[in-house]
């Protein structure tokens, strides 16, 4: 495209953004983030005791590493963490698979599952913490009910669209119910679970701190209440950026994990 | 129903010749397991528990009473009518960021570092700062609402209107659009089933969070009611106000689903 008439300016901003894409990319990237450091210690000491700048935020988050209170609450949050996705991973998939094969089974229970999944899990933690207390176990129901439907309705959509060509091809060749599960049901479902777990592994953390948070405050949702008690806030600030940092870290891990499992989805042939 | 177990074995369904004729109704199945599960609720609780935990008859009979009373009507309009109004303002300022980031390549790459962070968090860590910033009020619950519907919609939109397939641009440049007529005529209605989408995953994250604002904030509402009828140990009428939260989310949702296929009939899904 070269421009015969003499250009006008909208026409050399057009080729200038088409020239530059990747320089303008990156620069975009860089001014964002380096306009908000710069507006944070800006303002961070203009709003009393509300704001802090972000060297004092940061400051403050090596002080609460440095002393043990974040490692320790961590440590916590991390085991019930880890308990629940492992839970949600296996019960999802496994209650998926059954939903989608066992006739009887998916129509008795799927209008329950849904009512379950649209109820707002949170409003519920009353009742568990009655029926159940308020120390780990009952915190694993509360953090698995919010993470657990992603995996579980991925699974159930994924077995249920398994086309008939390829059971059949299965079925002709002899194959037994093992042969079946192992070389067509679980390598056209895997894709399907796993970017339900994808989704899970965000909110897993989500119920991890709705169950910290309303059945007797411990982890790093005790951490965070006990800053907005006292009016710290950049001990809240601080606790805020690093799970911001927690989260984002979590999802592009789950991103990679599906990339890597679902590889053979771009590969294979058919 | 598509069952591949069923048609495994070839022609009728195997696995399911053993259960009776009349268990296979379309509804019987899911009412009888409905009866089934309030009666093992109800005797459990019975069996084994104090008998101030909520169980089904008392829950049906604690009704009446709690909907009678003008505090229930009270706490459902604080709630509904702050998550509606915060859905409301979300939507809109996510359609508008959304789409300048879908279709301005500079605005999503300046953006889309915090937009994308703040989507990943659960928006309930920032919970406690935005108490701290907005006070112990209703207009937290705002925040947290509008932000909740924000950030879903703003990336649903974005996504749907930078994929819009050329021919729509082309036909307009042709009949000499401007910018906006590209915007808001082209690329917004393309977008709308996205947009739905982003806005029902804002409601239902919208109504997790105005609870978790409510609790921790102490701010009239359906969630501070539950909690708080909960720990008077008025368990059943606590379960009242969960039944009618659960009422609400599901009657939204199908609402959404509804105003899909309304608004965008030739998508299907």
């Amino acid at each position: 495209m070269t421009a015969r008439r003499t250009d006008s300016f909208g026409r050399q901003v057009r080729q200038f953004r088409i020239a530059h894409a990747s320089g303008i990319r990156i620069a975009c990237y860089v001014s964002s983030i380096v306009l908000l450091l710069v507006a944070w210690q800006a303002f961070g000491n203009s709003f009393g005791v509300l704001f802090v700048p972000f060297t004092t935020t940061m400051v403050r988050l090596w002080g609460m590493i440095q002393d043990g209170s974040l490692p320790s609450a961590l440590a916590v949050s991390g085991t019930l963490y880890g308990v629940t996705l492992g839970i949600s991973i296996v019960v999802g998939v496994s209650v998926g698979l059954m939903l989608a094969r066992m006739k009887l089974f998916a129509a008795s229970f799927e209008p329950y599952v849904y009512i379950l999944y649209a109820t707002p899990t949170i409003s519920l933690v009353p009742f568990v913490s009655v029926v159940f207390g308020f120390y780990f176990w009952p915190r694993v129901i509360v953090a698995v009910i919010i993470s657990i439907f992603p995996i579980l309705l991925g699974t159930m959509e994924g077995a249920r669209s398994i086309p008939r060509q390829h059971l059949d091809v299965a079925a002709s060749f002899g194959s037994t119910e093992g042969q079946l599960w192992r070389d067509v049901i679980i390598p056209y479902v895997t894709p399907f679970a796993m970017s339900g777990i994808k989704q899970s592994i965000a909110l897993a953390m989500a119920g991890t701190l709705v169950a910290e948070f309303f059945l007797n405050p411990t982890g790093v949702a005790a951490l965070l209440l006990q800053g907005t008690t006292i009016v710290d806030s950049g001990h809240v600030l601080a606790i805020t950026v690093f799970v911001a940092a927690l989260a984002v870290a979590l999802v592009g891990i789950g991103e990679l994990i599906e990339r890597r499992l679902v590889r053979w989805r771009y590969t294979a042939v058919g | 129903m598509a069952v591949y177990g069923g048609r495994l074995k070839g022609g009728e369904a195997a696995g399911g010749e053993w259960w009776p004729l009349w268990l296979r109704q379309r509804y019987v199945a899911p009412v009888v397991t409905g009866f089934a599960l309030l009666a093992i609720w109800q005797i459990y609780v019975i069996a084994f528990l104090p008998s101030f935990v909520a169980r089904p008859t008392g829950i049906i009979l604690a009704i009446p009473a709690t909907i009678s009373h003008s505090e229930f009507w009270w706490a459902a309009l604080e709630s509904f009518g702050s998550i509606v109004e915060g859905v409301a303002l979300g939507t809109v300022a996510g359609i508008l960021v959304g789409v300048a980031m879908g279709r301005i390549r500079e605005v999503d790459w300046f953006l889309s570092t915090y937009i994308r962070a703040l989507y990943a968090l659960p928006l309930i860590a920032l919970v406690p700062i935005v108490i701290l910033w907005v006070g112990y009020q209703p207009e937290a619950r705002l925040v947290i609402v509008t932000l909740s519907t924000f950030l879903p919609v703003a990336v649903t939109t974005a996504d749907g209107t930078r994929a819009i397939p050329h021919e729509y641009l082309d036909v307009g440049k042709i009949f000499g659009a401007r910018f906006h007529n590209v915007w808001f005529g082209i690329a917004l209605p393309t977008a709308l089933p996205h947009i739905v989408t982003g806005i029902e995953l804002g409601f239902a994250r919208g109504i997790t969070n105005a609870i978790a604002v409510e609790v921790l904030a102490s701010i009239p509402g359906m969630g501070m009611s539950v909690f708080e009828k909960s720990a008077q140990l008025n368990e059943d009428e606590s379960f009242v106000y969960v039944v009618f939260l659960a009422i609400f989310a599901v009657t939204i949702r199908s609402l959404m689903i509804r105003a899909r296929h309304w608004l965008a009939p030739w998508y299907s899904g």
